[in-house]
């Protein structure tokens, strides 16, 4: 039987629910047993004007990316949904309101948009809805069931869903949405099937593993609950402010604190002030708000200390594109801040990489004292996926100081003591016999300001050195390689979210036939100069597909390893098509072919 | 022939075509073919684009895929640009503004239009309260609904007893089905044939393995009901008592044709639309064409319908050539007798197709 592999996407205007019939959706099948994949796209406006998309891929192993087509797309809003007809895969379903209340436009319809190879499904939604539940505003629980009943899913998992969605909102209302659910299950189940979409069932899940469902930024805010995260200061910007949202919940809960201050420059410092004082302390931003702490992050690094910086990238510059994904605040994330300021950039590539470099963050923070910058971007921070927890426990250290030595009688403690691996004693305040300054200034083994060459010369290079150990930072996948072991034709070199869909292009060139490989890069600073160049140099060119417009990651490898890549930069405000690297790597493939002929 | 063609200074030529069978298809690529830049419209409640409908009988012998019977891929509606509209229903057509109205609110605007819905199944108003329980065989979801709740050598009770009935009751008769044919003044439509005719017929089904009831004679039927436990799933119940038991219980009572959305929109209707030989209306800019048209007959002075593939593909051609200005008459291509095939079986005119 054919492994699941269906996408499922519903395109609204604000206020339609569409957002929350993909939620519903996702949680039900990630409840069901199934592995999910999802993202929203949504206006900046609240309610009232621009279209929202909610893209669902339900599959029986792990997908890494969204499809390009859907195999069934819901229509709640015509004017919305008519440019988007065409991401159905021939022989896919639309489904649409053959019922809208107000006279409709000549042309204006879906049904005259749905391509022949299309199976179309009009269904009165509104009508259903009006007589199930005595409203018109259940449309999107009617097409919840409508699907369900059509593919086959059992409706349990759904129910309770609605249940837990709507519970605050009374019985009243959940058992009205349940009820405009079985009206659109009733009719999914009556409608005959034309499309060979099926959900086979699933096996037992792994008795050591939990599969959880979390969206880019509820698996960071997780990794720094269950890394013991301490303080939290943040000020709210698109799309980073469901991170502080969830701490602020989960927070109080444990005894710890969230404090959201009037500024990001404030956030930044009091992260600084906390990380001082030996709490476990972040903040979460975005271009913007990086930009303003810049300053504050230079603070951090020269006087080493530990703090964690949650940056999701959004289209810019300036205020840009609130609502729209790009990953072009990496050059502002590795070089925003003035003077030699390294420190520790890290970007995961899916949601369980969220959850995991959001842990490790505060590892590497209190472990080589920097600041560290944990680089998402809209796509990974909205995107839902099912993960997979071990459920031993949270795999973080929770205590990844350097061990102080004891202090000998008479010994002065020496907060930046230069040391073999730049790593310095690391006390907070109240600590007996380390009584010691902090500066922004340049300064000397005790804190003293210090501007004499050898001095500066020295630190600079303890404060650079030190990090290159976080390459060799315990459990913590830096690099990683994929596909073809070996020579290959086309090597796909990716950071961030773009990675899923690199991976897929790669499978889907594999299967053609074409040599191929796929490497991510995790951590961006320091970079992992080996194990990319050695990637590099097994591939006969290599492709580097990221979204910004200025090829940021490109800059960054040819800059370090001076090698020539191929650059696949765009900047759609949404993410990288699959079929857009694939094509590019069969350009490639065909042409390193005549290379190799010549 | 003076085909509309379009020049920079006048929009192309709208054709809408209401119906997706043969005939509406058959003018679609006269159309297009006559006017090359005129926009064609097909709108439809079907889901699916044309299909053979001739073909559905075959569903019982052998697994077939809806797409194993399209007539058309989906590539040649897109390399033709012939916009199918599917799923949609038709609920007026406003001839004084040349709009199609659709039931989810949209006109659709014509410059010529072409009604060719065919026609739906009769069913007799005494069995109305009971359709919930009779399986239609219009639709490929029709046929296949028949197909799952028939079990393995199962019962088909026939009410009726149309042409197209006695096509699927002939293969079902091949896959060890067992048939009851309920005999009705329909029997054989759209065959006209004479009591001693009727008679032979009646007397070949039989032989070929099919138990006939006497309609008249059981009075006829008066309800469906669902089967008892242990006994097939429905019950037919004749007015003079008794009764039979099938699996499925299917009315063919011939074909009445679907017009209501014509009402009111100043088109002449009898039963069906009333034509000339060049299949056009009294509204010069309305055509109709198929099972749901009657056209006039100057041999009878009458208006009539004829029925069978050849006849309605011919009548889509005619259409579309009429619509572009030509001048063309529908001739009958396809006689309507009974006659038996090599095997004594029942053979018809009705059920050639090509």
């Amino acid at each position: 039987m054919k492994a699941t592999d269906i996408q499922i996407a519903l395109c609204g205007s604000a206020g339609d629910g569409t957002i929350a019939a993909g939620d519903i959706l996702r949680n039900a099948v990630a409840r069901a047993g199934y592995r999910v994949i999802s993202f929203d796209v949504y206006p900046p406006e609240i309610r009232g004007f621009g279209k929202c998309i909610s893209r669902v891929r339900i599959t029986t192993e792990q997908s890494y990316a969204l499809k390009r087509q859907s195999d069934v797309f819901v229509s709640l809003d015509d004017s919305h949904a008519i440019p988007h007809v065409g991401e159905v895969r021939p022989d896919g379903a639309v489904i649409f309101e053959s019922q809208p209340v107000a006279t409709v436009a000549e042309g204006h319809h879906i049904s005259g948009h749905i391509h022949p190879g299309h199976i179309p499904y009009g269904i009165p939604l509104r009508e259903l809805s009006e007589k199930s539940t005595g409203g018109g505003r259940s449309r999107n629980l009617v097409v919840l069931g409508y699907i369900a009943g059509l593919l086959g899913l059992a409706p349990e998992h759904f129910l309770s869903i609605i249940e837990k969605k709507f519970t605050k909102q009374g019985s009243e209302v959940v058992s009205r949405n349940q009820a405009g659910f079985h009206a659109g299950f009733q009719a999914g189940t009556a409608t005959f099937k034309l499309d060979n979409v099926f959900f086979t069932p699933l096996g037992t899940p792994h008795g050591s593993e939990q599969v959880v469902m979390l969206s880019g930024n509820a698996a960071v805010a997780q990794g720094c609950m269950d890394a013991h995260l301490d303080t939290f200061f943040g000020y709210p910007i698109t799309p980073a402010t469901s991170i502080m949202e969830r701490l602020a919940v989960a927070l109080p809960k444990r005894g710890a604190r969230l404090l959201q201050t009037e500024d990001e420059i404030s956030a930044m410092a009091a992260s600084i002030g906390a990380g001082f004082a030996g709490a476990r302390a972040a903040t979460a931003t975005s271009g913007p708000g990086l930009a303003l702490m810049s300053e504050m992050i230079g603070l951090a690094t020269m006087a080493e200390v530990p703090c964690v910086v949650f940056v999701s990238q959004r289209g810019g510059p300036s205020t840009g594109m609130p609502t729209k994904t790009e990953q072009s605040d990496l050059n502002a994330a590795l070089y925003g801040s003035p003077g030699d300021s390294q420190h520790i950039v890290i970007a995961p590539t899916n949601v369980e990489g969220c959850y995991r470099c959001a842990g490790k963050a505060f590892e590497m923070a209190e472990r080589y004292q920097t600041p560290v910058i944990v680089l998402l971007d809209l796509y990974l921070s909205n995107r839902y996926e099912t993960v997979t927890l071990a459920v031993s426990g949270p795999p973080f250290n929770l205590n990844a100081n350097k061990p102080r030595p004891r202090l000998e009688a008479g010994e002065v403690y020496k907060r930046y003591a230069l040391t073999d691996d730049g790593i310095s004693p690391r006390a907070i305040p109240g600590d007996a016999g380390c009584m010691h300054v902090i500066t922004g200034l340049e300064h000397n083994e005790l804190g003293r300001p210090s501007d004499q060459e050898e001095m500066h010369a020295a630190m600079s290079r303890k404060r650079h050195d030190k990090l290159l150990g976080a390459l060799q930072h315990p459990d913590f996948t830096v690099s990683k390689r994929f596909g073809d072991p070996g020579r290959v034709k086309v090597g796909l070199l990716s950071w961030g979210s773009t990675f899923g869909e690199c991976l897929e292009a790669m499978f889907m060139a594999q299967a053609e036939g074409i040599p191929c490989a796929a490497m991510k890069v995790v951590m961006l600073a320091p970079f992992p100069v080996q194990p990319v160049a050695d990637f590099m140099a097994d591939c006969d060119v290599v492709l580097v597909p990221e979204c910004n417009y200025e090829g940021q990651f490109a800059h960054l490898v040819q800059g370090i390893l001076a090698k020539p890549v191929v650059r696949l930069s765009r900047v759609p405000g949404s993410p990288m098509p699959v079929e857009a690297i694939l094509g590019e790597v069969r350009r490639l493939a065909r042409g390193a072919v005549t290379a190799i002929a010549s | 022939m003076t085909a509309h063609h379009a020049s920079p200074s006048v929009p192309p030529h709208r054709y809408v075509i209401i119906g997706n069978g043969v005939a509406g298809n058959q003018a679609a690529e006269g159309l297009r073919s006559r006017d090359p830049e005129g926009l064609v419209t097909i709108i439809t409640n079907n889901r699916l684009l044309f299909y053979n409908r001739y073909l559905l009988p075959l569903l019982f012998r052998s697994h077939k895929d809806w797409r194993e019977l399209q007539s058309h891929s989906a590539d040649y509606y897109q390399k033709h640009r012939i916009r199918v509209i599917r799923d949609v229903r038709v609920t007026a057509v406003d001839a004084g503004r040349r709009q199609v109205m659709l039931a989810h609110k949209e006109p659709i605007t014509y410059d010529t239009l072409l009604v060719a819905t065919g026609g739906r199944s009769y069913l007799p108003e005494e069995l109305a309260d009971s359709r919930h329980l009779l399986n239609s065989f219009g639709t490929y979801e029709q046929a296949m609904a028949v197909k799952k709740a028939l079990p393995d050598r199962g019962t088909v009770v026939m009410l009726g007893g149309d042409m197209i009935g006695l096509d699927l009751a002939r293969t079902l008769l091949s896959i060890d089905c067992r048939v009851v044919l309920v005999t009705h003044e329909t029997t054989f439509w759209p065959h006209q044939v004479t009591p001693e005719v009727r008679m032979e017929f009646l007397n070949v089904l039989r032989d070929m393995g099919m138990d006939v009831i006497d309609g008249d004679a059981a009075g006829g039927v008066t309800a469906i009901e669902p089967g008892t436990a242990g006994l097939p799933a429905r019950r037919v119940v004749f007015r003079q008592g008794g009764d039979v038991y099938g699996d499925v219980v299917m009315p063919f009572y011939g074909l009445v044709p679907s017009v209501e959305f014509m009402m009111g929109s100043g088109t002449d209707i009898e039963r069906g639309i009333l034509v000339g030989t060049n299949l056009r209306t009294n509204d010069n800019h309305i055509f109709a064409a198929g099972d749901v048209c009657q056209i006039w007959s100057e041999q009878e002075h009458a208006y009539r319908f004829y029925y069978g593939y050849q006849n309605v593909r011919a009548m889509g051609a005619v259409a579309a050539s009429n619509m572009t200005g030509g001048n063309e008459h529908f001739a009958i291509t396809q006689n309507g007798s009974l006659s038996r095939d090599g095997r004594g079986h029942i053979d018809s005119s009705f059920w050639a197709y090509d």
